[in-house]
């Protein structure tokens, strides 16, 4: 019943996306979007899950066995899991740049609601 | 930005939400579509990626390693990691140019209230012209919202340098920019077992790799010294002119590894270091290598974004408050008016405090 995983990171996906779309304040925003962040975690480990697996650690294997036994073995999937950890990283970053943004709107207007910043408006 | 002359200035967003009917059928809409996609995804009983198997075969024969995740990361997949650590690297150059003070920079926080402690020290009862007097007192007010009220009653003493020159059993809250004793103590002791523990992780845990997590946790150890300790304990080491150089060292030496690799071994990240026994410090190659530019990078690149974001604080937009400032339309002419209205002059927390 991974689908079930799968659905709740769309739930939270969706959930940081209303947020995104319907908040005025900026602060919240950013709340938002780390939201859409989290969610692809929770869709990329689940993903890389199997059923009864190991983790893709190539230590102590059964006994009898070799390493390279391991290595064919029922494991979850590694090149998922470093996906996570990019995304978990790029998912700093960018809060970072996002929350700077906002002190510096919050600095410059005087505001955190989206509406009190008009300039750009045409 | 609020009617009333006594109201919190505090930068303030509307509490309703926009236009959330619109929000509804639009993310209902796009919800649908993602479940259709989610439902269609292989489940936990399908077959292991081709990729991920042949990450699986090579880690131990190629790379000298047991952690074929860490062989993913900084091995068969690394420009992907070398593409994320400079996109953390722009982000904290984004951050750092988007934060950058007027005022010349020598730490990322803390120049104002060192200033400040000076000041007090020298001339404890100096009477600045007005407007810088409104400046500070808005500022303090800004600090701290309950010492508004009583401010003149209790006469600031300046704080000592070093938290741990405070006398202990004082009946207020200890001055410096610091914690109680028990937080020092605490956060010092914490300290050693933590810094021990990310260096293990990056050099040693099992193989190499761990790169990422052991720059967090000491970018984590740098952080709790400076909430327990307060900046001045800190500022030695951060500092842009140590932090910046050291992050860049770190991305110098991640390109260093892979173009090494391109010109030895004709593929960028490709291993060109002797292959050491598993499960030892030296095993997985240029793994390691890599892995230890990680820490050096995610280090400093976290220990500086999060002081830059820090040290914005003392940077708020000069209130022209002659209402000339407000150019833009009608949406913000309620507030304007307000501001002007409660306070001609000196600052945009003056109404507030009064």
């Amino acid at each position: 019943m991974i689908v079930a995983n799968y659905l709740v990171a769309g739930a939270v996906l969706c959930l940081g996306l209303f947020t995104v779309l319907t908040q005025r304040n900026l602060i919240k925003i950013v709340l938002g979007l780390s939201l859409m962040e989290s969610s692809t975690y929770l869709l990329l480990v689940s993903l890389a899950y199997r059923h009864g697996s190991t983790a893709p650690v190539l230590l102590s294997p059964p006994k009898g066995e070799g390493q390279t036994a391991l290595a064919h073995g029922n494991v979850a999937d590694p090149v998922l899991q470093n996906f996570c950890l990019t995304a978990i990283v790029i998912g700093v970053a960018i809060t970072a740049v996002f929350l700077t943004v906002v002190v510096r709107l919050a600095q410059h207007y005087r505001s955190i609601d989206a509406d009190d910043i008009r300039d750009l408006r045409g | 930005m609020t009617d009333a002359a006594d109201a919190p200035v505090e930068p303030v967003a509307s509490a309703d939400r926009h236009r959330p009917l619109i929000g509804v059928v639009i993310v209902g809409a796009f919800a649908a579509v993602l479940a259709i996609g989610l439902c269609a995804l292989p489940r936990e009983r399908a077959e292991l990626p081709a990729i991920a198997r042949e990450a699986m075969t090579i880690a131990l024969p190629q790379w000298g390693t047991t952690e074929p995740v860490n062989e993913i990361v900084y091995g068969s997949r690394g420009f992907d990691t070398f593409g994320e650590t400079f996109l953390l690297l722009a982000a904290v150059v984004s951050v750092m140019t988007l934060g950058r003070q007027r005022e010349t920079r020598n730490e990322y926080v803390g120049e104002a209230s060192a200033g400040l402690a000076e000041q007090q020290r020298d001339d404890p009862h100096s009477r600045t012209d007005s407007e810088e007097g409104e400046a500070r007192q808005a500022e303090e007010r800004e600090q701290d919202d309950s010492s508004t009220t009583d401010q003149e009653s209790r006469e600031p003493e300046a704080a000592p340098d070093d938290a741990d020159d405070d006398p202990l059993g004082q009946p207020a809250p200890e001055r410096a920019a610091g914690m109680t004793v028990i937080v020092r103590v605490a956060a010092r002791t914490a300290a050693v077992p933590l810094s021990v523990a990310a260096i293990y992780l990056a050099a040693w845990g099992y193989s190499p790799g761990g790169g990422f997590p052991a720059g967090a946790a000491l970018a984590g150890v740098i952080l709790l010294l400076y909430t327990a300790l307060g900046h001045r304990a800190v500022g030695k080491v951060v500092r842009p002119t140590v932090l910046e150089p050291l992050e860049l060292f770190g991305a110098a030496a991640i390109i260093a590894v892979g173009v090494i690799g391109l010109l030895r071994r004709g593929s960028l990240f490709a291993n060109w270091v002797r292959l050491a026994e598993p499960e030892t410090i030296r095993s997985g190659g240029t793994l390691q290598l890599f892995s230890a530019g990680e820490l050096i990078e995610v280090g400093t690149g976290l220990t500086i974004a999060i002081f830059a974001l820090l040290g914005t604080e003392h940077d708020w937009t000069p209130d022209e408050s002659g209402g000339d400032q407000s150019s833009d339309g009608s949406d913000r002419s309620d507030g304007s008016d307000g501001s002007d209205a409660s306070q001609p002059s000196g600052g945009h927390r003056q109404g507030g405090g009064s």
